[in-house]
């Protein structure tokens, strides 16, 4: 047969089942999916784990017919269903029975799932309508997250670069590298790559299996199959041209070389006080019993000095101690602590790691593998004290955490460079001596502020963020991870440190306390078992192949450019960019990145040519040491369509992904705050989301009143709306700290929890219906309800007055009261199930109607009804604020687009 | 006085010779020499060993008594001077005038070792307690009350014997006088009787509460102390010091090991294995914890003595060959930086990195010495000021230093001495280290270093009366203003000398007083001050400044005076500078006292008699012997600065006793043997020789010896394949118990525990052995008849 035609992917699908052995039963449409992931029971990897030494690409691939297990729990819905107003609720009951039939990918064939939102009435008054599109809904952007871990605002991508500046929204993807996909194959085998542009053969490749060449999606290069792909044919498909793997795994042993195990150097705080210690001594201990056998250990407390815990050192407990006022360089670390003792000192060259000629007996003195080192270790967490040094009252006390960062690092840099370790640091409070100090000692000056960062006046910050940046260079230079664990009532320095932690891929998590469970819970779940667990992987090496015209300008999210310029890198740099690699030190299971493209097709004599339904192939290759050690290569390849020449618009609207888009602007309003100076949020969001209202909204000229949008775009602006009041754009309300956290989990989040971080879901119980979702607003507060926000970082339970009142009462414990029982519980359960999925587990809140802890769920609601209403509504609640609601802003909207 | 010990008849001198009669107006005996060729080497001055003990009362009949010889044995009866032990003059008269000193070409200085050990017999020094009043002092010069402060008006106004005010007497204080004028209750109170008492220091001597007495043990751990096993020995000596450690609450132990690191231990871990931490940067030191690393010895005993059991085994495949001496140092400083205390230091190589890291400058001054280079003493200097900062940061924080080198190498003793030499400590050299015989060294120094009486954080001053002003200080001390010296610790073994210059005529028949106050805690934390006073007569005449003169004081002088010239000018000239010092001395006794006799003889005073045979030892010294190594020469000089009066003289003039006929003697007769004349002509080729200078102990067992002899003190009969260094062990038999007595009864006067030797004829050790012998005639140096020619034809040219 000649060279296959490019042919759409979802034609290209249909073909493919129609001869690829068994049918692969598709994939059930799971309603706006937000936090459903594959459950536990989900099959390992893929049907073609490698088996038996089997390295044949053709041998070894069986299909699997098994499906994901639905997965699609009620809690997802709600989600869906906060967006629609409460009086459809019937609307989300439906889902929840929907047993989704069979649907194929063929755009015609799109099964009615009504996505729902706001629409905008000549009245301006908010009806909720089910509209039913032609192209993308809702449920699809999910299905192809699923498959690829993949999102992106523009699922048709805008034709010219012009149309692509127009679009306001840039055109971009929310990727999930690692995401776990239930049926991914998974090949003992290593990928070919065409010879031109090393990109990876793919389903989309055009294959002649006469002449046994395949064609690349990128460059069109025609590349020859080599000797063992000789039996290739239509009927006998190596696994990544199966058309349903867009995303396949490699692993193959001989490139590779052995399995590395992890390594973690625990770097902890000990100037905190007694109680607190007593908290992190459990949760260490409890950590370290799930601690791999394999993986090696390495320990390190500071506080006035840091102590390098010699764990290797059975006689007596042994550390080396270092100075709190200097960083120690690498050399420094070979030297001093004896790496060449009675050994000549090499004269040149910079000396790392067991190939380089340390032995591994000296690096075993420091870490070591947590099956040999469990007394040590036990005891030194055991023994751990408080710093000894005295405190004066007018005093913090001396902590250097940056030195104890800078001497991990080169200890990791010395004795593992370049193999998956990561650096977990618990800090109790702000760094006051050396390197990376946040502040002085004297009580008397307060820690920064965002005020402060305003007016400049936080001495110590730039520096401080200087030396992590030279943190961050040093650990992506070795391959390692910073993990921060900051549990303090006051700050500790996590916006300074944010470098460090988001160039390595670090993981954050941002407590009161080291009793608190947010905490705790969490570092548990670090150490869990991969399946439940996080899946951390290390040393991941992100490349990316674009087609034709398609160039990026960088990534938002944890990963730290390689400086890798190629003909793929755009001028215009956002983020990560100048690069067509990125290093992802650290990456799970969750770490997305935002990657932002940049569209150069010009308009010209070709443009006459182009078709609708054309395709452009995106490429993301994630070569990574998966958590139990063995290096892979992921892949995946999607394929989008370019909006043809005229009427885009429509097209462009049809393939809008406003989840997506929403979490893009998120990401990248919340980059410009942090690089940009005199940089006006709400201004530069009000002018884009007008921008776009412009665009693509349905109006007269200068009539506010016809304004109307798409239901494709209809929920944004209240996105946008939410978004002005989020923590991330108004950070006055928090702490640097706090706003440094807040970004880093909304840079390396999912869409779908993106979302929920920017506009948090509402359930309400009550005994009048079973639970249902409800519109994020004052006049949801009802004083027999109870009420469950989640916010992504914190889960608040909000009982209403009177059943706070029954509640006190006590009559849940009463006989014949148990519906009442019973409604006080759903909620709890609810909310542990969030808290159980989560990572970092959230602060969960439980609160009464006029109860202080309330404004953890008023602070979030659209303040409908405020102080100033007119007619506050009966047993609410009124919301003491100036900010104005959300139909105020729409008026502006609306009469602002249509100018 | 024909009958003093060691005079000699003139005429038995010069054989043949008409024979010089004795000035008439010389009121003592002269030692005369003839012409060279005619000496008889049997009659030249020579010590004699006096056996009797004496009674010596410093005062009598209002008068200074003239102290017996320092190395003689006698018991002190303070009557108003203080024991000569503690301050011995140069000059038991002073010179009325400057001139008149420089004319005898004497030195002027007292040599002050105030916690010298005394007779068993004699009195305690009394304390003496003024309550809140505090002691006693004159208000201008700050002298302390003394026997020789004159009470006048009644007793209301005494009268200061240094400065001379008037003083009104504290009406607590007031005392009628008696008839003689003295103070009626004068006899009653010790600081108007005694020359010597210790008063409580009040709080206006206290600048913080008493120091605890702090013991901080540094030993190193790198590859070569691990193998030679000075390593093992430290840390056995440190455990079996323990319990010699002062007993009480306020007695604190650490302990620091080191190599390139530094390693510390908190033993604050009740039944549990002490903490060790580690400080890595030798560049930039510091404690790695604020306390836990110093406690008091009854809370940690137990796990230390687990520790130091250990420490070898720890360390035992320990590859780090560097040291990290200084760095060591300053962070054991540091951990006792709070308290003061003494750092006691084990290292046993050339401290090659780190702050205060040394070179081996042998090597490079070998060749300099080959080439002849003039500049060669320089090595014998410290190479650089680091270590002499470091250690002025140690003394202002009140620690001494003391280092034991147990070393197989160069370690540049000349660098290291620095700091104990200025903190008030001393070095221990034990070279070639030997893993058999010097733990018990090593054990006794360090167990007499913390048992001896010493004192902590002090501080001393020495006051004299009008006329005669302090030149300088000279010894192990920090000296940050003019007037004071710093002393971290100060301990019986250590003398600090301090010469005078005249600023002022004296009256004849009046009295120049010397004032040492030392303030001082114990290592009980008791705050004192120990005054030690002297008062001596002054004179105008020469003759009595040579009849009182004292020999083994000036000689002291000399030899310390000698030590401070060896690093800054080449040995020749030092060795010129002592000869010319005792010639001068003898020419202006030649010129002026005894002027008459003919120039054909040689005049000695009888107090200086041995002054050329001592100055002649001293010029073959080891410190003063070119063909020394660098390290045995700084040693001598660092030991020498410290030296007291009685272990000057045996260090360049040995004591040489026969063993091997020890069986002979009674038991009544005095334990050590009378010492043999140092020349070879006394060795007999059947005997076994002991040559101790109170470091070392040189055994020559001489070729013909009696092989059951040989058995009897060593154990074995044959000295094929014995070892250099000795291990004396007391054998089931008479001499081999005598042998021990006789050593014992050494180590026990000169406070030293021998390093014993065996030196062979034919061998290397044989031909050093020879050359202690000073009398001989030596490839580098004069036989001692030759030298008295010499001295003799100078004095004869300088006359002329």
């Amino acid at each position: 047969p000649a060279p296959r035609q490019p042919v759409s992917r979802t034609t290209t699908r249909r073909h493919r089942t129609g001869h690829a052995g068994r049918p692969r039963t598709s994939r059930p449409i799971r309603p706006r999916l937000r936090r459903a992931h594959p459950s536990p029971s989900s099959p390992n990897i893929g049907p073609t784990r490698p088996q038996s030494g089997a390295t044949s690409p053709l041998s070894s691939c069986r299909l699997s017919a098994e499906s994901p297990p639905e997965s699609g729990s009620h809690r997802a819905l709600h989600r869906a269903a906060s967006i629609a107003s409460s009086s459809d609720a019937g609307a989300a009951g439906r889902h929840q029975e929907a047993t989704c039939p069979p649907v194929s990918r063929c755009a015609a064939v799109f099964a009615s799932d009504p996505p729902v939102g706001y629409h905008f009435t000549c009245g301006g008054r908010l009806t909720l309508l089910a509209h039913k599109t032609a192209v993308y809904k809702m449920s699809e952007f999910l299905e192809l997250e699923a498959l690829d871990g993949i999102r992106m605002p523009w699922n048709v991508i805008p034709g010219t670069r012009e149309d692509a500046v127009s679009c306001v929204v840039p055109v971009s993807a929310i990727y999930t590298p690692l995401k776990s996909i239930p049926d991914m194959p998974v090949v003992p085998y290593a990928p070919l790559r065409c010879r031109m542009c090393r990109s990876i053969l793919n389903p989309f490749s055009r294959v002649d299996y006469n002449a046994k060449i395949w064609l690349c999606t990128f460059c069109f290069q025609r590349n020859q199959f080599p000797q063992h792909y000789s039996s290739i044919s239509e009927n006998n498909l190596p696994p990544e041209l199966f058309p349903q793997y867009t995303t396949i795994e490699y692993i193959s042993t001989a490139e590779t070389g052995p399995v590395m195990p992890p390594v973690f150097i625990f770097v902890v705080d000990t100037c905190i006080i007694e109680e607190e210690i007593g908290y992190l001594k459990s949760a260490l201990a409890q950590a370290t019993e799930l601690l791999p056998d394999n993986s090696l250990i390495g320990f390190i407390t500071f506080g006035t000095y840091v102590q390098v815990h010699e764990l290797g050192f059975g006689l007596l407990p042994k550390s080396y101690v270092f100075k709190g006022t200097k960083e120690v360089s690498k050399e420094q670390i070979l030297e001093q602590m004896c790496f060449f003792a009675g050994k000549q000192k090499p004269t040149t060259g910079v000396i790392a790691g067991t190939r380089d000629g340390l032995s591994s007996e000296s690096i075993s003195r420091f870490l070591v593998p947590a099956s040999e080192c469990e007394f040590v270790l036990n005891s030194v967490i055991e023994e751990l004290q408080k710093d000894p040094w005295h405190i004066p009252a007018d005093q913090r006390a001396s902590r250097c955490t940056g030195a104890a960062l800078s001497v991990a690092a080169s200890l990791l840099g010395v004795c593992v460079p370049g193999s998956g370790a990561r650096i977990m640091a618990f800090v109790g409070g702000p760094s006051t001596e050396g390197p990376g100090s946040i502040v002085s000692k004297s009580l008397t000056e307060p820690i920064r502020s965002h005020k402060d960062l305003d007016k400049d006046s936080a001495p110590l910050f730039d520096k401080a963020v200087k030396f992590y940046d030279q943190i961050a260079k040093q650990l992506v230079h070795q391959g390692h991870v910073l993990d921060l664990f900051a549990c303090a009532v006051d700050q500790v320095g996590v916006a300074e440190m944010k470098v460090a932690i988001e160039k390595t891929g670090g993981i954050v998590v941002l407590a009161e306390s080291f009793g608190h469970s947010v905490f705790k819970d969490s570092l548990l779940r670090i150490f869990q078992s991969a399946d439940n667990g996080l899946g951390l992987s290390f040393n991941g090496i992100l490349e990316i192949n674009c087609s034709k015209d398609v160039k990026i300008q960088g990534i938002i999210g944890p990963c730290s450019s390689l400086e890798k310029k190629s003909p793929l890198s755009a001028d215009t740099v956002i983020g990560q960019g100048n690069t067509s690699a990125w290093k992802m030190c650290g990456l799970d299971k969750k770490t997305s990145l935002c990657f932002v493209y940049d569209i150069s097709r010009k308009v010209g004599p070709d443009t006459v040519a182009q078709q609708t339904g054309e395709q452009l192939y995106l490429q993301f290759v994630t070569y990574y040491q998966h958590h139990e050690g063995q290096m892979r290569l992921r892949t995946t390849t999607i394929s989008r369509q370019w909006a043809s020449g005229a009427a885009t618009v429509q097209e462009l609207i049809d393939g809008f992904d406003q989840e997506a888009a929403a979490a893009v602007v998120a990401r990248l309003v919340s980059f410009k705050m942090e690089t940009e100076a005199d940089f006006d949020p709400i201004r530069w969001l009000d002018r884009a989301l007008i921008r776009l209202c412009t665009k693509f909204g349905d109006y007269q000229k200068e009539t506010p009143s016809s304004f109307s949008l798409s239901p494709r775009l209809s929920i944004f602006p209240q996105f946008m709306f939410n978004l002005r009041r989020s923590q991330f754009v108004q950070v006055f309300n928090n702490s640097p700290d706090e706003t440094a956290y807040f970004r880093m989990m909304l840079e390396r989040e999912n869409v779908g929890n993106a979302v929920a971080m920017i506009q948090p879901s509402l359930i309400s119980y009550s005994f009048q219906s079973g639970p249902m979702p409800v519109l994020l607003d004052a006049t949801a507060i009802a004083p027999d309800k109870i009420l469950l926000l989640d916010s992504y970082f914190s889960v608040v339970i909000f009982h209403g007055i009177t059943i706070a009142q029954w509640r006190k009462a006590g009559y849940q414990d009463q006989e014949g009261h148990e519906a009442f029982a019973q409604l006080l519980k759903a909620p709890h359960d609810e909310s542990d199930a969030i808290i159980k999925e989560r990572f970092p587990v959230p602060r969960l809140v439980v609160c009464d109607q006029y109860g202080s802890q309330a404004r953890f769920l008023l602070a979030k609601l659209n303040p409908s009804v405020t102080y100033n209403s007119d007619n506050p509504a009966p047993g609410g609640d009124v919301i003491f604020t100036d900010d104005v609601s959300f139909e105020v802003f729409m008026d502006h909207l609306q009469r602002l687009a249509v100018q | 006085m024909p009958g003093m010990p060691g005079a000699m008849p003139p005429n038995a001198l010069g054989q043949g010779m008409p024979s010089t009669p004795t000035m008439p107006y010389s009121p003592h005996a002269e030692a005369q020499v003839s012409t060279p060729s005619k000496i008889d080497p049997n009659q030249i001055p020579r010590p004699i060993t006096e056996t009797s003990v004496v009674i010596f009362e410093t005062r009598q009949a209002g008068q200074a008594a003239v102290p017996p010889a320092a190395s003689s044995e006698f018991i002190v009866k303070d009557t108003g001077n203080c024991s000569p032990r503690l301050m011995r003059c140069t000059m038991n008269q002073i010179p009325c005038t400057g001139d008149l000193l420089t004319t005898s070409g004497m030195p002027l200085a007292i040599m002050v070792q105030p916690f010298a050990l005394p007779h068993p017999s004699e009195e305690a020094i009394q304390l003496v307690d003024f309550g809140e009043m505090g002691p006693i002092r004159c208000s201008r010069c700050k002298a302390y009350i003394n026997p020789f402060m004159r009470f006048v008006d009644q007793g209301k106004i005494f009268i200061c014997n240094l400065c001379g005010f008037s003083n009104d007497t504290p009406r607590e204080y007031l005392c009628n006088l008696g008839p003689d004028g003295r103070r009626r209750d004068a006899d009653d109170r010790p600081e108007l009787c005694r020359g010597t008492v210790e008063f409580i220091a009040t709080k206006e001597f206290l600048v913080r509460e008493p120091m605890p007495a702090v013991y901080f043990f540094l030993v190193d751990v790198s590859m070569n102390a691990i193998q030679t096993g000075a390593t093992a020995a430290a840390c056995s000596a440190i455990s079996q010091s323990l319990s010699d450690l002062p007993e009480g609450p306020r007695t604190m132990v650490g302990i620091a090991t080191f190599d390139s690191t530094i390693h510390f231990y908190s033993l604050k871990r009740a039944q549990q294995q002490p903490l060790m931490l580690i400080v890595p940067d030798i560049q930039d030191v510091y404690t790695p914890l604020q306390m836990d690393l110093i406690l008091p010895v009854s809370e940690c005993r137990d796990s230390l003595e687990q520790l130091l059991e250990s420490i070898p085994s720890m360390f035992e495949n320990n590859r780090v060959a560097d040291s990290a001496f200084g760095a060591a140092m300053k962070a054991g400083f540091l951990a006792m930086k709070p308290t003061g205390g003494k750092l006691l230091v084990f290292q046993s190589v050339l401290p090659s990195v780190g702050t205060g890291s040394l070179s081996a400058r042998e090597t490079e001054g070998r060749s300099n010495i080959s080439s002849g280079d003039k500049e060669a003493h320089k090595l014998l200097q410290p190479v650089d000021k680091t270590l002499k900062t470091m250690a002025l940061e140690f003394a202002e924080y009140q620690v001494c230093v003391d280092v034991f080198l147990t070393t197989q190498s160069y370690t540049d003793v000349a660098s290291i001495s620095v700091v104990p030499s200025t903190t008030g400590g001393r070095v221990y050299y034990y070279f070639p280290f030997s893993a058999l015989s010097d733990p018990a060294k090593l054990f006794n120094d360090l167990r007499w270093n913390i048992t001896r009486p010493q004192g902590l954080e002090a501080v001393m001053r020495v006051r004299c009366s009008q006329g005669l002003q302090v030149q300088d200080y000279s010894g192990n001390f920090c000296k940050r203003v003019p007037t004071d010296i710093d002393l971290p610790a100060i301990d019986s073994d250590k003398t600090i000398m301090v010469s005078f210059k005249h600023d002022d005529k004296f009256q004849e028949n009046s009295e120049c007083g010397f004032q040492c106050a030392l303030l001082y805690t114990t290592v009980y934390g008791q705050r004192r001050i120990r005054v030690i006073n002297i008062s001596l007569p002054c004179t105008s005449m020469l003759s009595n400044l040579f009849r009182c003169a004292d020999l083994e004081a000036q000689f002291t002088y000399v030899v310390k005076q000698a030590a401070n010239g060896i690093p800054s000018s080449s040995l020749s000239q030092v060795r010129d500078q002592v000869t010319s010092t005792c010639i001068n001395i003898l020419q202006s006794y030649r010129q002026y006292c005894a002027s008459v006799s003919s120039s054909g003889q040689l005049i000695l005073p009888e107090a200086l008699k041995l002054l050329p045979l001592y100055t002649l030892a001293l010029t073959k010294s080891i410190g003063l012997r070119n063909d020394g190594r660098l390290d045995d020469r700084s040693y001598w000089v660092s030991i020498v600065s410290s030296v007291s009066v009685s272990l000057a003289v045996p260090l360049v003039f040995p004591r040489m006793i026969a063993l091997h006929d020890l069986t002979s003697r009674d038991d009544e007769d005095p334990l050590i043997p009378n010492p043999l004349t140092l020349n070879s002509e006394n060795i007999q080729d059947n005997g076994i020789y002991l040559l101790e200078n109170g470091e070392d102990g040189f055994i020559h067992v001489r070729n013909a010896v009696n092989p059951a002899t040989l058995e009897q003190i060593f154990g074995f009969s044959s000295l094929a394949g014995a070892p250099n260094l000795l291990v004396l062990e007391q054998f089931d038999n008479v001499l081999s118990r005598k042998v021990n007595e006789v050593v014992n009864e050494i180590r026990r006067q000169r406070c030293s525990y021998l390093r014993l030797r065996l030196c062979q004829k034919g061998d290397p050790s044989g031909d050093f052995f020879r050359s202690l012998l000073v009398e001989d005639k030596a490839p580098g140096g004069l036989s001692y008849v030759e030298f008295l020619v010499h001295v003799h034809r100078q004095i004869q040219s300088k006359m002329t």
